[in-house]
């Protein structure tokens, strides 16, 4: 086969793009080799010596990485479909402000997103580290390495064997794919690309994953520190460091996930901000045992007990979240999870990615682990550092019970590996499953993070307490929780008793919090900065209790329902006629109306408390986004309506199947069955639903489908339809239009009566005389002069200069003349204006025909010498006034929407206590920077 | 013993009970026939016969769906759910339903389905010409 030469391709991106990810990834092993053996020599001055060089490295692969990013985004932002990762994640239409969502939509470029933050925090590192930079420089430059190799694709051959090494994001589509159309070397000129896919286009999806992202490659930095740590056994040194990049992470992480729930909440249909999903799983347990950390952390510096557990916390926190991208991106979940990533090929690559860092991390902890300190004598149950650890102890029980059951998918795989006839094993009920256990972590991390706060580090007895007054706060703390169980029952129906306990623990802890914020440090946030964070997290639970346990769906009519099925049946979904208002649990919902923009159609929904007013009390407005070609839907996405108390949700579960697929839509069409009846003026004809009466036929559709630019010529019959179902008089419009030689039918459809009326296509030829069925008389004028015919007297006016014929349009040097010929008979007259005109070396007229005298009147020439002017005049055959109607009955009603509406109550506190719960995670990074 | 080894070993416990008492919250898939013995709520995964009709009347009823699957041992039975058509219901490839088992239908409240990725990666889309 001969070279094909491609038209339009830009090579050069991607040439550059390529040499810059394999120097990313040299100069990435270069950094990491000598970071390692700076971090390895004794000797300062060839720890320096290495330093310096392994800084060069790792600035030169961050120039080279950032390369490779900056290229891919020129390539996607000009739509260069001849690269396989452009095609796959933009198309023509993608509006450019989704082009960072489609960056990393794709697994290769959220890796790369990783990546890009490990370099911002290595940046940060060299310059804020100083004696540590080697050790946590090492640790980075081996994660942008581990994660270059799967950037890399490159295929490996073993005989028989080809191993993948990762998958480049800069290959052409041609190298990936063999099809013929890459045998057309204009092949660019006719493709598109795949484009985002649309659930991810919006604002949500350009947020969160950053911050995610953010928050992954910040779990590095503790890992790091405690590796470093090990190496170097100043373990106490260690630990001070360490605390800024575990908070950091903790605040960062906490709010990518925060904000994953509340795209999963407001923009996708999931019903809630919460479900336990393996993917939202894999990400909660590194962010939980990274706060067990921190607490140890703390304990670490305030005792130096815990040194231990925080590095193990640490080093578990990265592995984990390794572990969670092999659970998301390898495929292992299949069916159990409801986000659906492809697969990549990189399973054994991704296993590879855990077990590198679980090795280095175990490796260094149980070779260097003898040198940590041990404290000899007991903490006492007195001391905060004893209730921190039993804290930390529980929030690494929630993250093992959360993993194992996460992991159930990757067990059943490694089970049916060895016995092929192993049945995989699902978990029944996972919400009530999770929920269940995580109540009673929550319950016990209210108490213990509420009632620490009032306890002193290294006590040995109890007698600080009652100095203190710690009975009188911990009386205050119970007695906001019998409150807050008290002040519930007045609003929400009774809960089972372990949610009571929990309530409970939740009010004591944010009374106690809030007793410590204000009585103990005097309000002053920067040293409350934990009691903040425990109380903005009782408020998280307790929005989540609140709303997951009564949150309900008011999109249930019962009154319509009750009569046709039995009650079981009632509940979820309503289906929302347009323009009826419907009465749903104190509300009259009504579909005003919809408006189509781009792929979008946007649906404007009121909400009324009383039906009678005019302005409603509040509208939603759900939309469906259409796919590319527009002939599906391809997402539907919920409006939420936000109140102080509460949140109503909205959401469209489906439309009339015509118009979710085009398909359908065709299916519809082909099996209506119409009936031809005979209409003539002035006689209804009487049917059993309805009666129709013409009113007349005339030549200007009014019909709002038709378009006058595209028809040549159209017909329009005006109907009087009355319905005797409710005796209510509407007048349609039916239409037929010639576009060249073809005929289009505007039908019109009546939802109301559940009908079609549409003019037979035999209609068009009976008013429609082409010309040549016209029998033409040639005659001559002189102005002034008249021609009788066939009762009508032709007289020749003049003439203009001035053209306004309907069907002229003026070009350059056109010679044109419009006669002026009226037309009279007995009772009326009227003025036509044939035109002649000489373009170039051609001549030809345009045609005048009237109606009100059923003549069509040609200026043929005109002679300048004699002026005379020569006409034709043909009669328009008497046509028969029936119109020959197609009515189809009994069509299925298509304008209604299957909608539901949920409540849920109190979830602005979910939000308000995760928000807290951050802030006070970075008051106290704030607080711990100054300390130093 | 130290008060730490306590609390560790309290600990353990809670944890060997949790995995104990969790064991009864893990099921395989049932099959319609296992699924009618029993008689309790359980998962079943199949495939769409397509074939048989599905029906879903939203104007009748918008919380009635019902359709014909085949579970794993080929025993084909009805569906009914009590809710809306999911979306692009007839792309899935297999169809997980939670529900019980009664007068010979499944009575499911859950489904999950397993579609292909929207978008085929090796389908090009050609642009409108014009």
């Amino acid at each position: 086969m001969t070279e094909i030469e491609y038209v339009g391709e830009h090579l050069l991106p991607g040439r550059i793009a390529q040499f810059s990810l394999l120097l990313s990834f040299c100069s990435s092993l270069f950094a990491a080799f000598t970071y390692l053996a700076a971090a390895r020599s004794k000797d300062l001055t060839t720890k320096n010596n290495y330093t310096q060089w392994a800084r060069r490295g790792f600035y030169i692969h961050a120039v080279a990485l950032l390369t490779v990013i900056a290229t891919l985004f020129y390539m996607m932002f000009n739509h260069m479909y001849e690269y396989r990762y452009v095609w796959e994640h933009v198309s023509d239409n993608l509006d450019m402000k989704y082009i960072l969502a489609a960056f990393w939509e794709g697994q290769e470029g959220s890796l790369m997103l990783w990546m890009f933050w490990h370099l911002i925090l290595g940046t940060v590192a060299v310059r804020i580290c100083g004696k540590w930079e080697s050790g946590v420089m090492g640790i980075v430059c081996l994660m942008q390495l581990v994660m270059g190799v799967m950037l890399l694709g490159v295929h490996i051959e073993l005989g028989d064997t080809v191993i993948k090494l990762g998958s480049n994001p800069t290959l052409l589509l041609r190298d990936t794919m063999t099809i013929p159309i890459f045998n057309n070397a204009e092949y660019l000129s006719l493709i598109t690309g795949n484009g985002l896919n649309p659930l991810l286009q919006n604002a949500w999806n350009t947020i969160h994953p950053p911050i995610t992202f953010l928050g992954f490659a910040s779990l590095t930095m503790p890992f790091a520190y405690a590796v470093s740590g090990l190496w170097s056994g100043e373990h106490k040194e260690c630990m001070k460091e360490s605390l800024k990049w575990s908070l950091f992470s903790t605040g960062i992480l906490g709010s990518g996930i925060i904000m994953g729930s509340a795209w999963a909440y407001v923009a996708l249909s999931f019903g809630g901000f919460w479900a336990w999903d393996p993917v939202e799983n894999a990400s909660l347990v590194p962010w939980l045992l990274i706060v067990a950390g921190l607490h140890t952390n703390y304990i670490a510096i305030n005792t130096g007990r815990s040194i231990r557990s925080t590095y193990l916390f640490y080093i578990f926190a990265l592995v984990l979240i390794i572990y969670s991208t092999f659970l998301t991106r390898s495929g292992v979940l299949g069916d159990t999870s409801a986000h659906a990533f492809t697969e990549m090929g990189l399973e054994s690559q991704l296993i590879a990615f855990v077990l590198i860092f679980l090795g280095i991390g175990l490796i260094s902890y149980f070779v260097n682990a003898s040198s940590i300190p041990k404290k000899e004598e007991e903490e006492s149950i007195y001391s905060r550092e004893f209730w921190m650890f039993i804290g930390a102890l529980v929030l690494l029980l929630s993250s093992l019970i959360i993993s194992v059951s996460t992991s159930l998918p990757v067990f059943n795989s490694l089970v049916s590996y060895f016995d092929p006839n192993y049945i995989g094993k699902v978990i029944k009920d996972p919400i009530t499953h999770y929920n269940k256990y995580q109540l009673w972590i929550a319950l016990f991390m209210a108490i213990l993070s509420a009632s620490a706060l009032f306890m002193r580090y290294r006590a040995q007895s109890a007698e600080y307490l009652s100095k203190s007054k710690f009975g009188k706060h911990m009386l205050f703390a119970t007695l906001g929780g019998l409150a807050l169980v008290a002040a519930y029952y007045s609003g929400f129906p009774q809960a089972t008793w372990p949610y009571q306990l929990l309530l409970f623990a939740l009010g004591f802890s944010m009374v106690a919090s809030l007793d410590y914020i204000l009585n103990v440090v005097k309000g002053n946030l920067k040293l409350g900065a934990s009691a903040l964070s425990h109380f903005g997290f009782s408020v998280m639970i307790l929005g989540s209790l609140i709303s997951g346990l009564n949150q309900h769906h008011i999109s249930t009519n019962p009154f319509v329902y009750k009569e046709i099925f039995d009650d079981e049946d009632i509940k979820k979904y309503v289906s929302l006629i347009k323009g009826k208002p419907m009465f749903m649990s104190n509300y009259w919902v009504q579909y005003e109306s919809d408006t189509l923009q781009g792929l979008t159609r946007t649906y404007n929904i009121s909400f009324r408390k009383d039906s009678d007013s005019e302005e409603a009390d509040f509208y939603v407005h759900p939309n469906i986004v259409y796919d590319q070609k527009f002939t599906k839907i391809a997402a539907l996405n919920p409006s939420t309506k936000m109140f102080l108390t509460k949140d109503i949700f909205t959401d469209i579960a489906a439309l009339h199947p015509s118009l979710q697929d085009v398909k359908f839509a065709k299916e519809m069409e082909d099996t209506m069955k119409f009936d031809k009846h005979y209409l003539t003026p002035g006689e209804p004809l009487e049917l059993e639903e309805m009666e129709i009466e013409l009113l007349g036929v005339n030549k200007d559709p009014k019909n709002k489908d038709y378009e006058h630019e595209k028809n040549n010529f159209g017909f329009e019959a005006e109907l009087k339809v009355r319905d005797k179902s409710n005796d209510s008089i509407s007048i349609l419009r039916p239409a037929l239009g010639l576009q060249g030689s073809l005929i289009y039918s505007y039908p019109i459809k009546s939802q109301e009566m559940e009908a079609v009326f549409k003019i037979d296509e035999e209609f068009f030829n009976q008013v429609y005389t082409p010309e040549s069925q016209l029998n033409y008389l040639q005659f001559q004028l002189k102005e002034g002069e008249s021609f009788r015919y066939e009762g009508l007297e032709l007289k020749l006016l003049g003439f203009d200069r001035n053209i306004n014929h309907k069907d002229y349009t003026e070009e350059d040097g056109d010679i044109a003349i419009a006669a002026m010929v009226n037309v009279s008979s007995n009772e009326s007259k009227e003025l036509l204006q044939p035109v002649f005109i000489v373009r170039g070396n051609k001549s030809f007229g345009l045609k005048e025909v009237s109606d009100l005298h059923n003549i069509h009147l040609r200026f043929l020439s005109l002679d300048p010498q004699t002026n005379v002017f020569n006409f034709a005049v043909a009669k328009e055959p008497i046509k028969s006034e029936t119109l020959p109607l197609l009515l189809a009955e009994n069509v299925d009603r298509t304008d209604y929407l299957i909608f539901q509406a949920r409540v849920f109550p109190g979830i602005n506190l979910f939000w308000i206590g995760s928000l807290l719960m951050t802030l006070g995670v970075f008051l106290a990074l704030y607080q711990r920077n100054k300390v130093g | 013993m130290k008060q730490s080894h306590v609390i560790a070993l309290i600990m353990l416990i809670i944890a060997a009970v949790i995995f104990i008492s969790a064991s009864n919250d893990v099921s395989s898939y049932a099959t319609f026939a296992s699924a009618q013995e029993s008689g309790s709520r359980v998962k079943v995964v199949g495939e769409l016969v397509k074939s048989k009709e599905i029906v879903y009347n939203p104007s009748k009823n918008p919380n009635y769906f019902s359709f014909y699957m085949k579970d794993d041992e080929g025993s084909v039975k009805k569906v009914v759910l009590k809710e809306a058509r999911p979306q692009d219901f007839e792309l899935s490839e297999s169809i997980v339903v939670t529900g019980v088992f009664k007068d010979n239908e499944f009575a499911a409240d859950e489904i999950l389905l397993k579609c292909p990725s929207k978008y085929n990666k090796d389908e090009i889309t050609l642009r409108k010409s014009g």
